[in-house]
């Protein structure tokens, strides 16, 4: 007899709750063809219930950690393995998905029969990065990668819009294809350099062993942060980002931007500060440099930007940048807790951007927003909040999340980097200022209604935007223990 | 106490912002009566203030444990005066803001949160908070010239916010460095100021953590040539926006300059001396100078700031008790006089929409009361016996001459400058017969006008005739700074400079 091997089901409770959220709503929407709400309801549930199944896994994760003991971490056949840095990226992704799903509702309920499918899309990419945060192995790694990606690539075309949108889901889909075939190139090539696809198994090797000839796991690793760092849209590998920001459905382009950030800087710090740390020496300046490239790049081409989408795109390239620098710096936490407060930062911007331009307008020209503070003060005051957050001003989580990155990466001795990434940062707060002058101090015409569930996403991202920032004690005693193990 | 000053504007703010916008009539009035609050708590510190040396109301709690970030508080002689000149200026500033019409409930909210941020900053003891506070204040500022502004608040809210978010960006490098090198040698992380004092940093870092400080710090003074901010920000703000710049956010840089850079870096403030001398020199006859020239009444105020605070930069780098003490109590002389002097240019540019110096003539026929406002602070400016802004200019230079004799000597024609741009001012716009038929028929001063000049007016006096009501209080914090940098350097202030040479000089004789 065979022995069949003994199979954790909680270690992807969370993926398979989702995925047959997916499917009930597909399945669901053939048989009953309910409104769009309901829809929206079995989706809250299955991620609500995902979210239930992380708690307990984090409960698992705390009393191991607690224990000292990596051992009693709940892993899948060592393709998955839940520590906290994987609970922390689940809960993030399954908030973000929450919260994106109310800002992009008004755009969901207009895709009218075709909303199950939007949902359903949404759950799926949503199961593929929950799975590549977790995953300890290069395959696992890719597929969810690839289960992400895919969904993303359909929603970016899912809209009644044509034109822009289709060019936008084909760049997508091709540059995006592109960066994952690099990746499992890279992968391949560690594998065959290595002999090992586990990443705890790829760290005992190199601890273990010194190659006589590292070239080809170098070109292995070269290649996977490059396909990563696509997927994160850092420079000189964003050039997609901003048509995609512009042509994607503005309702579920902040969710697929910050679903892409998380997930992406989790597999980055896992692959590189987890399984390759003693090559550090070949891959560290090159993380610093795309990360000092992405600093100056962002900024600098934002600057120049009419289109607040553009803008945002590019900010995220800035982002990007601010984030490795975290990478560089090897804190772990640091990074997790930046990509989650700047993830709820973007989703609310992007929901600003859903109801100035409507859900799935492809331009928001900046004189859109020309007086938002008089058409609506709420909304402007909103938006406000989640710019000075993005921008890093004190007494928001921006702060606190580049405060934390920048002293790993000053502690680390790449004190260079944080020079260039304050004043980078700055040279950002000019188009973040532009867009608020334009809100406050231009005049406009037309009053703006802004939709329900978009109100509560402001409320909710302006909130956690200042409550993060005066006490971040909560947000970062939940990220203390995001390491890999 | 100091908590509840900081958390009393922030309450106030939020209060005002639940009044809905169409009452605006209430806005203005409630604001300037919560403002109240936060002045009689000022009144009540500066009445419980020990003159002793070392922090007093002192409160500490930890914010964030794992960091070693804390909500430490604290004032000593050289914050306490800056406390209440702060929780002055508000009301004051308020109480000029009746001809803003356009969006007042904002107005008040973000004079008020301005108010919060700034008194945090002087009570911050902890470098973390510091910097929280120290940004703070740019974002109500910057709304503040941006929207009420005049023709060209948006470029100049900008300008001002670049500047002083890139020193503050260098500032939070060093803060970082500084927070990082005590985990290094303590094991844990402690951004609070009495544990940062005690590093021993190599002098290379030490160089550039306090090039990191000072660049910040100089770009709020402003030091030339980092001032091309100041006037821009200055003529486009409001009367209320130019009050609180000149009058407290000026002096978060020279207050930073004594309080970290000094207590931080000894070694190198000492080394520094002949570089910080110069460039605050440098200003004092630039700023004097070009104010000379300006056909713009607010403008030649914003750079008669330049030169001003050149004396307060030269006191602090001159390192005797002399100059440290009228660095101090010049804080305060500027407060009041510049404060005076811009709240009276925005009484006159709300009767004649201009500024220009041309656009006048003869007023003193016509508004007597205003004029004589207007030269008794051109007065207090200039530093004339008997008002305050000689104390401190004549404190400033008296002390410097003992260690930098050569600058304190170029410094003193700043006196000499200012009696021109100021007393030449004077004459253009009020002597002589009233030049247009405009100028005629203005009003002189309301009630309300003189009685947001008269504290002002009072205070400048005080301080002019009786000194030692601040000196007093004053003292004790700077000799313990001084006693400090000779201790943990080889520095010793050369005679006559420490208070003690002169009170033991003057029982010998």
């Amino acid at each position: 007899m065979i022995p069949t091997p003994e199979i954790s089901w909680l270690a992807i409770l969370p993926e398979l709750l989702l995925a047959l959220g997916a499917a009930a709503v597909l399945l669901v929407d053939v048989q009953w063809k309910p409104e769009a709400i309901t829809l929206g309801g079995l989706s809250s549930l299955a991620l609500l219930l995902a979210g239930g199944a992380t708690v307990v896994q984090w409960a698992h994760a705390q009393d191991a950690l607690g224990l000292g003991n990596s051992a009693d971490l709940i892993e899948f056949s060592g393709m998955v393995t839940v520590d906290g840095f994987a609970v922390f990226g689940r809960f993030a992704l399954l908030a973000v998905t929450a919260i994106g799903i109310l800002a992009g509702w008004r755009y969901l309920d207009g895709l009218g029969r075709r909303s199950a499918e939007a949902l359903a899309l949404v759950l799926l990419s949503t199961t593929g990065f929950s799975i590549m945060v977790a995953s300890n192995n290069l395959i696992m790694l890719f597929l969810g990668l690839e289960v992400g990606s895919l969904a993303l690539y359909v929603l970016a075309g899912l809209t009644a819009e044509r034109g822009r949108a289709d060019e936008a889901a084909i760049k997508y889909f091709l540059l995006g294809s592109f960066a994952s075939a690099i990746f499992v190139y890279g992968a391949a090539l560690l594998y065959a350099g290595t002999g090992e696809l586990e990443i705890l198994a790829i760290r005992g090797f190199f601890a273990g062993n010194i190659l006589a000839s590292p070239t080809v796991v170098l070109i292995g690793l070269a290649l996977v942060l490059v396909g990563l760092a696509f997927k994160v849209s850092a420079a000189p590998f964003h050039s997609w980002a901003p048509d995609v920001y512009q042509g994607a459905p503005a309702g579920l382009v902040g969710y697929m931007a910050a679903m892409a950030k998380i997930a992406g800087f989790a597999a980055i710090a896992r692959v590189f500060l987890r399984g390759v740390p003693e090559l550090d020496w070949s891959w560290l300046p090159v993380a610093a440099g795309i990360s000092a490239l992405s600093m100056v790049v962002g900024p600098v081409l934002a600057l120049v930007q009419d289109d607040v989408r553009r803008m945002l795109a590019y900010s995220g390239v800035a982002h990007a940048g601010f984030i490795m620098t975290g990478v560089v710096g090897g804190g772990t936490p640091g990074v997790l807790f930046y990509v989650a407060v700047y993830a709820v930062q973007l989703v609310g911007a992007f929901a600003v951007v859903a109801v100035v331009s409507g859900p799935s307008n492809s331009a928001s020209p900046l004189a859109d927003y020309k007086g938002l503070s008089n058409r609506s003060p709420g909304m402007a005051a909103a938006f406000t909040v989640l710019l000075l957050g993005m921008a890093g001003l004190p007494l928001t989580s921006g702060f606190i999340a580049k405060f934390r990155v920048f002293s790993d990466a000053w502690a680390a001795g790449f004190g260079w980097l944080v020079v260039l990434a304050v004043v980078t940062s700055v040279v950002a707060f000019v188009f973040y200022l532009r867009i608020i002058v334009t809100m406050y101090m231009d005049q406009g015409e037309g009053a703006v209604s802004v939709n329900l569930p978009a109100r509560w996403v402001l409320a909710i991202s302006a909130a956690v935007t200042i409550l993060w920032g005066v006490f971040p004690a909560m947000l970062l005693d939940l990220a203390r223990d995001a390491f890999p193990l | 106490m100091l908590t509840a000053l900081i958390l009393v504007p922030v309450l106030a703010a939020i209060l005002l912002a639940l009044i809905p916008s169409r009452r605006s009539e209430l806005h203005l009035p409630l604001g300037i009566a919560l403002s109240m609050v936060p002045l009689a708590l000022a009144l009540y510190v500066f009445w419980l203030f020990e003159p002793v040396a070392g922090f007093q109301m002192t409160e500490q709690a930890m914010w964030y444990e794992p960091w070693g970030i804390g909500w430490n508080l604290g004032i000593d002689g050289i914050s306490m005066p800056l406390v209440v000149l702060t929780a002055l200026l508000v009301p004051i500033a308020l109480g000029a803001s009746t001809s803003v019409t356009i969006r007042r409930k904002e107005f008040v909210v973000f004079a008020l949160l301005l108010e919060a941020a700034m008194i945090g900053v002087f009570c911050a003891l902890d470098l973390f908070l510091f910097f929280i506070f120290f940004e703070a204040v740019l974002v109500p500022m910057y709304f503040i010239i941006g929207i009420w502004g005049s023709e060209r608040r948006v470029y100049a809210a900008l300008k001002f916010f670049i500047f002083t978010a890139l020193g503050s960006a260098l500032l939070l490098v060093a803060i970082i460095a500084l927070a990082v090198t005590h985990a290094d040698q303590f094991g844990v992380p402690s951004f609070a100021l009495g544990d940062l004092i005690g590093l021993d940093l190599p002098t290379g870092t030490e160089r550039w953590l306090f090039a990191g400080f000072a660049v910040a710090f100089a770009i709020k003074v402003p030091l030339v040539p980092l001032h091309t901010w100041l006037p821009d920000a200055h003529t486009e703000a409001p009367t209320a926006g130019s009050i609180l710049l000149a009058g407290v956010l000026l002096k978060l840089g020279t207050y930073g300059l004594l309080r970290f850079n000094l207590s931080l870096f000894p070694q190198t403030s000492v080394d520094a001396v002949w570089i910080m001398g110069i460039l605050a020199v440098l200003g004092i006859v630039y700023g004097a100078a070009v104010a000379i020239v300006q056909p713009d009444l607010k403008r030649l105020v914003a750079y008669s700031s330049v030169s001003h605070l050149g004396f307060i930069v030269l006191g602090t780098f001159a390192l005797t008790s002399g100059s440290l003490q009228g660095a101090v109590i010049q804080n305060v002389n500027h407060g009041l006089t510049t404060g005076a002097l811009f709240l009276l240019v925005g009484m006159i540019y709300e009767r004649r929409h201009t500024k220009q110096i041309a656009e006048f003539g003869g007023l003193q026929r016509v508004m007597p009361i205003y004029a004589g406002f207007f030269l008794f602070m051109a007065f207090a400016s200039i530093g004339l016996p008997g008002l305050n802004g000689f104390i401190g200019e004549f404190l400033v230079l008296v002390g410097s001459f003992t260690t930098l004799p050569v600058l304190s000597v170029i410094a003193a024609t700043g006196v000499i400058l200012a009696a021109i741009y100021l007393l030449w001012a004077y004459q253009r716009v009020f002597t002589g017969e009233p030049s247009t038929e405009e100028n005629r028929v203005l009003r002189d001063l309301s009630t309300r006008e003189i009685a947001l000049l008269a504290p002002l007016a009072a205070l400048v006096l005080v301080i002019g005739l009786y000194p030692g009501i601040l000196l007093e209080k004053i003292a004790p914090s700077t000799e313990s700074l001084l006693d400090q940098i000779e201790a943990s350097t080889g520095y010793t202030v050369p005679e006559p400079g420490r208070l003690a040479d002169v009170i033991v000089s003057g029982g010998d004789e």
